[in-house]
């Protein structure tokens, strides 16, 4: 997974996830939503419509006693998370 | 250059002298058969 | 904090099910169901060698065709860009079936046995040598595991109050799951919590509910999906590497980020 930081404050974070769409996008941006201290996460998969450049491109702000970057990997923490919980209840039930 | 004769049937094969003309029932239609080839085909 | 999914399925079989999930965010509803289409790999044909086709149709046709065969494709013994040759030789009178293609590996062939791939007639000859890859469905849609997959809200049918004498009689269609929470009101066997498929009543409420006034809510959080394979594959393998794929790319991500 290639990421290239586009901006990087103590409290806000926007980074490209190269080769990502919207199947991992959206779930790790709803995960990122539920992380305590995450104020605003998004991403934009064509950002200003840049010539063919479709990779997308992460935002996260967090309130101020929270590094963006350690929320980004909480995020996806949550994720992982979120699929191993999925998978026991799954087998549960099949 | 292998053709087959399409009234006879028959396996052709012409030279560049002879014209286009079955040698064995002389009609002029000749079909070009398949190369025996192995032809490979990307199915993308 | 742990995440309190409850799933159960409806409806079951080799190839389709039905199946609740509670306490799922629409995000993640939506990244399992895009991956279950797009993100599963299933081995389809991408290369053919064709040593004999005599038959009426082109080789670019009959590689269009195999290449459309689902094939049986085990994930736990290959990934994705492995190969296996399969090959079929048919002689006329005789139709060319998916059937006859014959698998290098006993773990890869055909899902189905009977689909026409040519009409032969007599003194037509298909031999063709046919390369399979692994591949995801973002691909070639012929690598999609995920045949039909989507979801729906679950759907809760509250009873408030009798249909006045006079009001027409109008159907009220419904599709999806109902969860039963008005079973006094229903005639015969249900009781509250029942799962019901809609087509039980023939997708129409006025049946089960007859001269009631009735309002309709989606049940927040719980989705029913409903997932049906080519074949390739079962439907809780589906459904298991699809979270396992958006498992992966959060870890590679949290991989990344650390560094």
């Amino acid at each position: 997974m290639d990421l290239r930081v586009i901006e990087k404050e103590e409290t806000m974070l926007s980074i490209e996830i190269a080769g990502e769409d919207h199947t991992f996008m959206n779930v790790l941006k709803g995960a990122l939503l539920e992380t305590d201290g995450v104020t605003a996460a998004t991403y934009d998969m064509n950002p200003e419509q840049s010539g063919g450049q479709t990779d997308p491109v992460l935002t996260v702000k967090t309130d101020v006693d929270v590094n963006a970057l350690d929320a980004l990997e909480a995020g996806a923490d949550r994720v992982m998370e979120k699929a191993d919980d999925f998978d026991a209840a799954f087998d549960a039930a099949a | 250059m292998s053709y087959k004769c399409s009234r006879c049937k028959r396996d052709v094969t012409l030279d560049e002298y002879g014209g286009v003309r079955c040698p064995y029932c002389g009609h002029r239609v000749l079909l070009k058969e398949r190369s025996r080839d192995v032809k490979e085909v990307d199915v993308k | 904090m742990t995440q309190d999914y409850e799933v159960e399925f409806v409806e079951r079989s080799d190839r389709e099910a039905r199946f609740l999930v509670r306490g799922i965010s629409p995000a993640f509803a939506n990244g399992i169901r895009r991956a279950m289409i797009a993100d599963v790999p299933t081995f389809s044909v991408d290369t053919v060698r064709v040593i004999e086709n005599s038959s009426v149709m082109f080789d670019e046709q009959i590689g269009l065709r195999l290449g459309l065969v689902p094939l049986t494709t085990d994930l736990d013994d290959f990934e994705v860009g492995d190969e296996v040759t399969l090959s079929i030789d048919v002689s006329g009178p005789e139709t060319a079936y998916s059937g006859d293609l014959v698998s290098s590996d006993s773990l890869v062939g055909p899902a189905d046995d009977n689909i026409p791939i040519i009409d032969l007639k007599d003194g037509q000859r298909l031999e063709v040598e046919a390369d399979a890859v692994l591949d995801r469905g973002r691909e070639h849609a012929k690598h999609q595991g995920g045949v039909a997959v989507g979801y729906r809200h679950l759907q809760r049918v509250e009873v408030v109050g009798d249909k006045g004498e006079f009001e027409d009689d109008e159907t009220h269609i419904l599709r999806g799951v109902i969860e039963e929470q008005a079973a006094e009101h229903v005639d015969g066997d249900a009781d509250d919590g029942d799962l019901v498929l809609t087509e039980e009543f023939d997708s129409d409420l006025t049946k089960r509910y007859p001269g009631k006034e009735l309002e309709v809510h989606d049940v927040e959080n719980a989705f029913v999906f409903h997932a049906e394979t080519d074949g390739s594959l079962s439907v809780e393998e589906l459904t298991l590497r699809a979270v396992d794929s958006i498992r992966s790319r959060a870890d590679e991500l949290r991989d990344a980020v650390q560094l």
